[in-house]
């Protein structure tokens, strides 16, 4: 199986955030709707549903076209990707002036270092673990 | 098919296919194997079980996180 890397690279990363943000989203749905929170968050889930899959599978074709073979760090790697998701997502609330809660920024302190660490340990363990059954890495 | 094809058809397949020389691997492959599966084994260095218990003491502490969190996802 040493065909097409990079289309294997890219599907193991796109994976991972598939299943969860299918977990995801059914919790927000019922938020949403069963529990009727007024925040209307169909405006903008475009954003996770599309965007963050793509982005880990495109995340990770690069990792395997440029670091692999420099033996750099997948974990740290993939740890960086919030860094670029956050800001993707306001950005894109803002144009579709959709009105985040204050309590998100509130805590923003301290959900960020804790998604870095997420990310790190799930690049590390699970995106590494697909990588090595893909024979990719 | 009658009896006499299947012999045909028999003969003719084991012209086509020539013999397999050796039957038996030329090492014992049980080793690499066990090898292999140990090299499989997932080791996690202590400072990532800290970053783990850290993340999830956070979160424990301040639970108005989590929304924060399912938000940037």
């Amino acid at each position: 199986m040493r065909r097409h890397p990079l289309l294997r690279a890219y599907l193991a990363g796109i994976a991972i955030p598939t299943v969860v943000l299918l977990v995801v989203m059914t919790g927000y749905t019922i938020i949403r709707y069963v529990f009727n929170v007024p925040v209307p968050i169909e405006r903008v889930i475009v954003f996770p549903m599309a965007a963050v899959p793509n982005a880990w599978g495109l995340w990770n074709v690069l990792y395997v076209a440029f670091l692999e073979k420099r033996h750099f760090s997948l974990g740290l790697f993939g740890g960086v990707l919030p860094l670029l998701l956050a800001p993707g997502g306001l950005v894109v609330t803002r144009l579709l002036n959709f009105t985040v809660p204050r309590e998100v920024f509130h805590y923003a302190p301290f959900a960020l270092p804790i998604g870095l660490i997420l990310y790190y340990l799930v690049w590390k363990y699970f995106v590494g673990f697909l990588n090595a059954e893909l024979e990719i890495a | 098919m009658n009896e006499r094809e299947m012999d045909e058809v028999q003969k003719l397949l084991k012209q086509a296919l020539p013999p397999v020389g050796e039957s038996e691997p030329r090492r014992d492959l049980w080793p690499a194997l066990l090898r292999r599966m140990d090299e499989r084994t997932v080791r996690v260095p202590w400072w990532d079980w800290v970053l783990l218990a850290g993340a999830a003491l956070l979160t424990l502490f301040v639970p108005g996180v989590i929304p924060a969190l399912l938000y940037h996802l």
